[in-house]
Order: structure tokens, then C-alpha cells, then sequence
């Protein structure tokens, strides 16, 4: 039996364009499997393209198997489903990881950071030169943006003991600090409440 | 036969083949001549020697090679430490530090066991199977900040580690995965979108199987008495209190795991998922169910 089917096999790419699209769980059976004497001159179907190839029907189940609607199951599945938006943080006595939440009372100031989708302060260290060139880029301004720029100024110049160099984009919104001060201005920054 | 009737069966044989098409026409036999390298006077010019000089004239050998010598590099024996160091098990890490951020930020549900699909679905976690990579290292750094009581599975964790999550009340299991198994818990969107059934989750190669009997390491595959002997021993020596797991609220939570052949907390193997239909395809025949038994 096992030749037989085997050889039935063999046959079947050749013979149906579709054939590959069967399941595991299924045989075809239907006459397309069954190859017929392929005789030159009495060749009726044209196998030509793929359009003209006749669609697999009569498939029959070969297992058993039943189909359970609104299973209590499901909500395994949920869990394994991709986030469609990224959760907010929902109030916490603690955050043992240091990251801090926004503050109202940082509303009330003449200018404001707002906090990325990912719930953090938008400083980051910008490494040119082969890292011989580091600046520190504040992004997501709002508001008085050279009061800001001056209030950065003054922090640095008091914590540093020095003068800092910094660049104000007024269009885009950023601000850029010669140097590598992303711990100072995200704990500066946490301090305000943003 | 005549040429009359060779001519007829010819056509009725080019009416049955498939119609000619880019796909199948090959060049004229002879048509395409392939360059060859020439070697005499003028057909091989210059060999990569350059014009004239040193280059021509002078014999370059090869880096390290001395003229017959046993060469300096090859005299001192060697010892290959990074022997097959591209087909070895990797586990890219993941800090505690990081599980505690993602955990403040309402990223992983710490009201379910977690598992490696749920860290990649929060977005903290990467990894490639393709690239021998088995699963998360859990790390120790920010063991000291580490303050959340939950269920985690993971595939490589140290002492500290096991000590800063059972400190808290917690429990970890350290679970190996199959390559594909991993492809599954990466995107499991993906697979349950193919129509396939889930497969069985294979068991561990021959040298993981230590670690993951250990109860020390908190294995899988370890006796559960010997795990909770190993808890109480860790709980000496790092003098902490161990949470009694018996009378907390949360015991059923504390208590899922996995079976040794399951992928996914829930779903069993050889289940379909339809996700459209939003049902499940069980299987009801006997040999399907011998197949896919736990």
C-alpha cells in the first residue's frame, strides 16, 4: 500500500498546481491525484499556467478534532498578543528602580520637558568624533526656552565651577550642552518635576 | 514512418509542453564564451605582480613564513580556549535592575507568572534563537534595589539572583527551550497566525540536563522537595526570612508552571489557535492525542 501511495504522490505535483496548498491535516483524495496515462496526442487538460489549474476540492478530515468557541482559555492567549499602546504608570508609593514620576507642580513653571512614550526624561549624550566630541542634547521643550537655557546655565556653572557652553535651537525645540552632563541635568530635571 | 508524421506528433507534443517563457529558455549551446585566465606571453599579463621591480623579481613570502624554518607561530603548542565557541548555548542577560524599571512602569503584569514571552512582548527583552541564543541570563546587578514578589521563569540565573527574588517573597524556575520553542515565545502572534498546532517542547540536551535537575539552580526538572530544601539552605546563608508560600494570598499565582513539554502557560500542545474566530481547535483522535500527550 505504502508503494502505491507513494507513487501516487510522485505524481501529484506534476499533475495539480495546488496541490502544495493541502494541509497536513488532510488528504486529497479526488481525482486530480490519480494519474492518468499521459498520452501526447489525446492530452485534453492544459496544465500550462497556474490560473488553469483546477482548485483542490473534495478534502476530507483525517483527524478528529472539535472547535471550542469563547474558550476560558483565551485569556492565555491575551497575555501572548502584542501591547497595542504602551501602559501608563499607574501611581506607586515607591519606584525602587529610581525613575521618578512627572510632578504637577512642574505645570506651573514658564517652560516644560515633556517625557517620551517610554515615560523618561529626554536627555541623551551625543558622541561625534570617535567619542572625542560629547554633547548633551535636551529634547521635547515647551514654553520660555531661553529662560531655560539660562537656568541650565547657572545650575552647571554652579555644580561644575565653571562655564558651560550650550546651543539653543529655537525652532526645533532642543538644547545642547558641551560635555557629558546627562546625570546632572536628568537629576536637575527630576528635581523641577518633569 | 515519414517526415510528414514526425512533424505532426512534434507539434502535438510542443501544443502539450508548457509554453515557452523567460522561466524556462536557456542560452544556445556555444553562444557564451567564459573568460579563462591565459598564461602565455601577453594572455597572462602581470599575475597580480605589478609593473616590473621588487614585486616581479623579489619573492614575497607569505606573514610568519621562515624559509623552510619551523615557523615561530606554530612552535609554541596551543590551546584552543574559544574551540567552537559559535555552536555553544548563549544567554544574552537582563539585569534585575532592568526587570524592576520595566516592572514600576506597569510594563510586565506581576500579577501572572512571568516567562520569557511576556518580557519580549514588554518590549525589554531581545533575542534571536537563530543565533544560538536559549533564553534570558538573569543578572545580578540591582539585586541590592530589587523589591517586587513575583513568578518568573527564566533559563540561566545565579545564586545572588535566585536569593534577591526568593528575599521577596518570590519563586524562579530556570526552564530550557528548544530553538523552536523560542521562535514560538518570540512572536507568538506570529505562529498562532500560521495555523499550526502547538508543538511539544523538547527536553534538554544532554549537557544542560545537570543544570536544569539542579535544585540548586532551580531547575525545571528538579524535585520539588529538594527545591524547596535548597530554599530554606539559601535562606541561611544569606540570612533573610523565607516567605512561607503556603499561607500567602497569592499561592495559586506562585504555584503555575509549566509542564516539561509545554511552550505557553495555558494553551497545551497540539491546540490550534484561531485568532480571527477568537476559538480553539482541540484534537479528539487517539493517535493525535498519544502524539501530543505531556
Amino acid at each position: 500500500m505504502a508503494t502505491v501511495w507513494r507513487s501516487r504522490c510522485a505524481f501529484a505535483p506534476l499533475l495539480v498546481g495546488k496541490s502544495v496548498r493541502i494541509l497536513n491535516n488532510t488528504i486529497d483524495l479526488g481525482s486530480k491525484l490519480i494519474p492518468k496515462p499521459l498520452s501526447v496526442t489525446l492530452c485534453a487538460k492544459d496544465y500550462s499556467s497556474y490560473g488553469k489549474s483546477p482548485f483542490v476540492d473534495k478534502i476530507t478530515e483525517r483527524y478528529d478534532y472539535e472547535i471550542i468557541k469563547n474558550p476560558p482559555e483565551w485569556e492565555y492567549v491575551k497575555r501572548l498578543l502584542p501591547l497595542d499602546i504602551i501602559p501608563k504608570v499607574t501611581p506607586k508609593d515607591n519606584y525602587p528602580s529610581g525613575w521618578i514620576p512627572p510632578k504637577e507642580e512642574a505645570q506651573n513653571l514658564p517652560y516644560f520637558i515633556r517625557r517620551t512614550k517610554h515615560h523618561e526624561i529626554p536627555i541623551y549624550l551625543n558622541l561625534t568624533y570617535r567619542g572625542t566630541r560629547k554633547v548633551t542634547k535636551i529634547k521635547k521643550l515647551d514654553g520660555d526656552i531661553w529662560l531655560l537655557n539660562h537656568e541650565i546655565k547657572k545650575y552647571l556653572n554652579s555644580t561644575q565651577q565653571r562655564y558651560v557652553e550650550t546651543r539653543v535651537h529655537e525652532l526645533a525645540r532642543f538644547i545642547e550642552v558641551k560635555g557629558d552632563f546627562v546625570t546632572v541635568l536628568k537629576e536637575w530635571a527630576y528635581s523641577k518635576g518633569f | 514512418m515519414g517526415s510528414r508524421q514526425i512533424a505532426e506528433k512534434s507539434l502535438s507534443i510542443l501544443r502539450s509542453l508548457p509554453r515557452i517563457s523567460l522561466g524556462n529558455i536557456r542560452d544556445n549551446p556555444g553562444s557564451k564564451i567564459t573568460q579563462k585566465r591565459g598564461r602565455g606571453q601577453h594572455g597572462g599579463d602581470k599575475h597580480g605582480a605589478g609593473n616590473k621591480g621588487g614585486g616581479q623579481r623579489q619573492n614575497y613570502m607569505r606573514l610568519g613564513y621562515e624559509t623552510g624554518n619551523n615557523p615561530f607561530y606554530l612552535r609554541v603548542p596551543h590551546e584552543n580556549y574559544y574551540k567552537g565557541h559559535h555552536h555553544r548555548r548563549q544567554y544574552p542577560p537582563l539585569s534585575l535592575k532592568e526587570l524592576q524599571l520595566t516592572i514600576d512602569k506597569n510594563r510586565v503584569d506581576i500579577t501572572k507568572p512571568i516567562d520569557i514571552a511576556s518580557l519580549v512582548r514588554s518590549g525589554v527583552y531581545n533575542f534571536n534563537p537563530d543565533q544560538k541564543h536559549y533564553g534570558i541570563n538573569l543578572t545580578d546587578e540591582g539585586a541590592d534595589i530589587f523589591q517586587a514578589k513575583l513568578n518568573i521563569e527564566v533559563q540561566w540565573a545565579s545564586e545572588e539572583v535566585i536569593a534577591a527574588i526568593e528575599k521577596n517573597g518570590g519563586v524562579i524556575t530556570t526552564a530550557y527551550y528548544d530553538p523552536h520553542s523560542l521562535f514560538l515565545l518570540k512572536n507568538p502572534k506570529k505562529f498562532f497566525e500560521t495555523g499550526q498546532a502547538i508543538p511539544r517542547r523538547m527536553i534538554p540536551p544532554s549537557d544542560a540536563i545537570e543544570y536544569y535537575t539542579n535544585p540548586e539552580t532551580r531547575g525545571y526538572l528538579a524535585d520539588p522537595e529538594q527545591i524547596s530544601q535548597a530554599r530554606l539552605k539559601l535562606a541561611q546563608k544569606y540570612g533573610y526570612q523565607l516567605n512561607n508560600i503556603q499561607n500567602d494570598s497569592i499561592y495559586n499565582m506562585l504555584c503555575e508552571r509549566k509542564d516539561p513539554r509545554q511552550i505557553f502557560f495555558g494553551l497545551e500542545p497540539g491546540w490550534v489557535i484561531n485568532l480571527k474566530d477568537e476559538c480553539i481547535l482541540k484534537p479528539k483522535d487517539e493517535k493525535l492525542l498519544s502524539f501530543y500527550a505531556i
